[in-house]
């Protein structure tokens, strides 16, 4: 059965920055110079061709986006300017809406001013519904801590837990069904190999591994990138669990509990230094991942900042005893965090799950190929894929 | 005859000959053979010392022959020619012995080696005891020249011609000047106006005083050897056709090619479909400025398919080498006159050799044209699309740099017809006496060192009639052509060299077998005097007439019985 070839998809995804692709004209460096190249996976060539096609199913089902790092060497070897890595990274945003059932992810990626207005909305709400919460049921003083002398805290920590449960939950919710999709696409696709559930559970360890140690980075040429992106990455989660777990020590005060906040200085540590990393060498353009940024990219890292740079001064103003400032910086760090983490299944965070689930599911399609290929004469499918 | 004076002169050749053959034993070998007055090793046989010590010998000794026993005589057999004519020998008193080429370069045995070098030596020897002084001979050259065609080879080579100062027949069989390209809107990959290039040309050409033109006519029959031709010439040009004949020194054959036939392909459906056009057909609609269906809507899916009856095993095998660039052309032209059309490109490999050419494949693929690659000996199939669809056609194919089997929407397709050897090409080639190839281009002397020449001297080929090439190619075949046939004639005679066949007439019988037989058309017949003759100028001393004539009347000079017969008991005494 013949598919369809959609010479239109390649305008579509201009938006979400493949400016060059049509340049291609696929003589293969760049997947000779990929480390991450090897059968059955043929990187990032075959996505390439399926971009400049619009095999639109080929490109949805396709998991090798999320097996590039973009160490920029492809591109680095392009005759053609065709840019490869950038490529790539505008297929993972593209994937990244695909996966998304609420069109937002989508949305945002098209138009980064609707972004920024989302933002500005949720940040704003966030004021609002604290400002409300507080006044309502804090008494009005603001006083997001302690609440002083004998007062009730105008945002307790008992409240904030409540809050970004709920809110944590909920975007897990909409996590899990575009992971969903995201299985179902991939895993479900006329070219993948079927596989048991047996293979899925044998493997299942190499989702917190990929998780954690993002170690197939490690096998790029350079590997500042990597580093840089595990300090930021562990900085992260190493917050995200003192802020789920252990908010009540955390924002208590102003005496310094260094059980939890010695972890505290070492993920900011680690977010600074990644996020500033990131900033630079997009300003300077110094690398060849670095040297295209859309919209989105921006939006990501001044929002970062911000989460991480509120954060910085709320310790300080709260350790150093200055109460007024300390709540309000509250307040703006709020304003921050929930648009931060509100984006977080519709924008490049999720790519926090994508890419270990591709490296798990790449796994076990790779061994479903080759046991066939044992098995018997080598299945069509395979002869594709190589 | 008294007793012939030989020297013999044996090359080493830098140590080419002298590593495996031992020249001093092959010299002592030749010192005592009859006649050998004199017998020399020297380094460097072919060099100036070493040419001076053969014309040094020949006045010592008051030599009558020369045999060199060197390397192969297409290397230096003209040089030592030259160094006899020098010393004031006839040239055709030497001879040469191939000991390098036969001998040293493909034998390691050293006592062998030097055996069958002696041998040859001795062969040439024998025979060089037996040459004859020849002369050559010289012939008229005319000036004017006669051109085949009127397309841009044909009109680029008659103008260089005129231009040098001598005169030009023009003789084009359609009624109109500029040949294909006259046919054609842009040119890639500059883009300019084929109308404008053929125009200054044709303006040219018409007011040259040198240039005769002459339309619908046709070239009926060309007799005589180069600087001596005469044609007769069929035309229609004027008022009552009529047949002319003139002479003339030399012919530029300049004929073109013809377009495939594309409903040779069933399945493009070209004939049928109506929005499936031939690349000339596309040419007519860029001219007129209007790229648009037949029921005159512009295309929302435009597709180009390429090497539509070339590289393929059922049509031609060859490559038309100009369809790339101009399906690129198409692509570009196609983009700029709808932007919002979608193009797709159907190749089997890009082409893109010119110069120039890879930056506008670049523009090309910048331009977001689709480009899908098919394999050699597959074809696309196109068939309506069902209603409803947003196209008019769809083309199936196996695209190889994705493996799928995939389907193109398009509204308009243009076929990229390959070049053919025209209709009247074996035709011409009988009449020119020149030969055709497989797939009916005329052959050049030489493909590489002599690509304008034929092996009929006078008979000069340029442009498509040779094989599918660019304007630019064309053009430069153009003027070699007519700087070939410029030198020429500023050298006003013709020399014709001494070895030729030569009929005894009294020993022939008039059977015509000779005649038939000539590859060259060299052999005439006296109907008066009832006997072949040869014409000098023409025979290119290939020995056919003389091996075959029944009663020995045909003696080819420089290979009598006499001297052939020498050489062979040289070589087995």
């Amino acid at each position: 059965m013949a598919v369809r070839v959609n010479p239109k998809l390649i305008t579509e995804l201009a938006k979400y920055g493949a400016d060059d692709v049509q340049n291609c004209y696929h003589c293969g460096n760049c997947s000779a110079t990929c480390p991450f190249s090897k059968e059955p996976f043929v990187i990032p060539r075959r996505s390439m061709r399926y971009l400049q096609m619009g095999l639109e199913k080929s490109l949805r089902g396709d998991l090798e986006p999320w097996l590039c790092y973009y160490c920029g060497e492809c591109s680095e070897q392009c005759p053609r300017g065709a840019e490869p890595g950038e490529t790539m990274m505008s297929l993972r945003r593209w994937l990244t809406s695909r996966y998304d059932f609420t069109g937002l992810a989508g949305l945002f990626y098209r138009s980064t001013r609707a972004e920024i207005a989302a933002l500005v909305l949720v940040a704003l709400l966030t004021a609002a519904g604290l400002l409300a919460y507080g006044y309502i049921w804090g008494g009005g003083d603001l006083s997001a801590f302690d609440g002083g002398e004998g007062r009730r805290p105008f945002l307790p920590a008992s409240a904030i837990h409540v809050f970004d449960w709920a809110l944590g939950l909920g975007f897990l919710a909409v996590l899990l069904v575009n992971v969903a999709r995201m299985w179902h696409f991939t895993m479900r696709s006329r070219r993948s190999p079927r596989v048991s559930a047996a293979a899925y559970l044998k493997h299942a360890v190499l989702l917190p591994v990929h998780f954690f140690s993002q170690k197939r980075w490690a096998e790029c040429k350079e590997t500042t990138p990597w580093k840089m992106h595990l300090g930021l990455m562990l900085g992260y989660v190493t917050m995200l669990v003192l802020v789920m777990f252990f908010l009540e020590p955390l924002q208590h005060g102003p005496g310094i509990r260094w059980e939890v906040h010695a972890f505290g200085y070492l993920a900011t540590a680690g977010l600074l230094a990644g996020t500033i990393y990131a900033l630079r060498g997009r300003l300077r353009k110094s690398r060849s991942s670095h040297r295209h940024s859309h919209g989105t990219d921006w939006v990501f890292l001044g929002l970062l900042l911000a989460v991480v740079a509120t954060g910085v001064v709320l310790h300080l103003t709260h350790r150093l005893g200055y109460g007024t400032a300390a709540n309000v910086t509250y307040l703006v760090h709020m304003m921050a965090v929930v648009p931060w983490l509100a984006r977080y299944p519709f924008t490049k965070w999720s790519h926090l799950v994508y890419r270990p689930l591709a490296m798990y599911f790449a796994a076990l399609q790779s061994e479903a190929l080759t046991s066939r290929v044992r098995g018997q004469e080598q299945p069509a499918a395979l002869a594709r894929a190589a | 005859m008294a007793e012939p004076k030989i020297g013999v002169f044996i090359c080493s050749c830098g140590t080419n000959i002298s590593h495996v053959v031992d020249t001093e034993a092959v010299r002592e070998q030749a010192l005592v053979l009859p006649g050998v007055e004199t017998a020399r090793t020297y380094r460097y046989m072919c060099s100036n010392p070493g040419q001076e010590m053969i014309g040094a010998a020949v006045r010592e000794h008051g030599l009558d022959r020369v045999v060199v026993a060197a390397c192969s005589p297409r290397m230096h057999e003209r040089t030592f020619r030259g160094a006899c004519r020098a010393a004031g020998l006839n040239p055709y008193l030497f001879e040469m012995a191939n000991i390098r080429e036969q001998c040293s370069w493909v034998h390691a045995d050293r006592p062998a080696a030097t055996l069958k070098a002696t041998a040859l030596t001795r062969a040439a020897v024998f025979r060089v005891a037996r040459n004859e002084p020849l002369d050559g001979l010289t012939a008229e050259m005319c000036p004017t020249t006669l051109v085949l065609g009127g397309g841009i080879a044909g009109l680029t080579a008659a103008l260089e011609l005129a231009e040098g100062g001598y005169p030009v027949v023009l003789v084009e069989r359609s009624d109109r000047l500029g040949g294909n390209l006259a046919r054609v809107d842009l040119t890639a990959p500059y883009l300019d106006s084929a109308r404008d290039l053929l125009t200054e040309r044709i303006t040219r050409v018409r007011r040259h005083h040198n240039i005769t033109v002459m339309l619908h006519s046709q070239l009926k029959a060309l007799s005589g050897f180069v600087g001596n031709f005469t044609a007769t010439v069929q035309t229609a040009d004027g008022e009552a056709p009529r047949t002319i004949a003139f002479r003339l020194g030399n012919v530029v054959v300049a004929t073109g090619y013809r377009e495939f036939d594309a409903s040779r392909i069933t399945h493009y459906g070209w004939g049928k479909l109506p929005n499936v056009v031939t690349s000339f057909e596309f040419e007519r609609m860029l001219r007129s400025g209007r790229i648009e269906t037949k029921d005159g809507r512009p295309p929302r899916y435009a597709a180009i398919i390429h090497c539509v009856g070339s590289r393929s095993r059922e049509f031609h095998g060859y490559c038309s080498r100009v369809c790339c660039m101009t399906a690129l052309k198409y692509a570009q032209e196609i983009k700029s006159a709808v932007p919002d059309c979608y193009v797709s490109d159907l190749y089997i490999d890009m082409h893109a050799f010119g110069k120039g050419c890879e930056d506008f494949y670049k523009r090309g693929s910048e331009a977001k044209t689709l480009f899908l690659m098919y394999g050699k000996n597959e074809h696309p199939v196109i068939r309506r699309a069902p209603p409803g669809d947003d196209c008019e056609m769809l083309i199936e194919v196996d695209e190889q740099l994705s493996g799928e089997r995939i389907e193109i929407p398009a509204d308009l397709v243009v076929l990229m017809v390959g070049m053919e050897a025209r209709e009247d090409s074996a035709e011409v080639a009988h009449l020119v006496n020149i030969s055709q190839d497989k797939d009916g281009w005329f052959i050049e002397s030489h493909p590489k060192l002599d690509p304008v020449a034929t092996t009929t001297e006078g008979i000069y080929i340029a442009g498509t009639c040779a094989a599918p090439k660019d304007i630019p190619d064309t053009v430069a075949q153009a003027r070699a052509a007519a700087g070939r046939i410029l030198a020429r004639i500023a050298r006003g005679r013709i020399e014709i060299d001494g070895v030729f066949a030569e009929v005894h007439e009294e020993r022939c019988s008039g059977c015509r077998i000779c005649n038939e037989l000539c590859p060259y058309s060299a052999i005439e017949f006296d109907s008066e005097k009832r006997r072949s003759h040869v014409i000098a100028a023409a025979c290119k001393a290939c020995g056919a007439c003389a091996a075959a004539c029944p009663s020995g009347a045909v003696k080819a000079r420089h290979f009598t019985s006499e001297q052939v017969l020498a050489q062979v008991e040289g070589l087995l005494s």
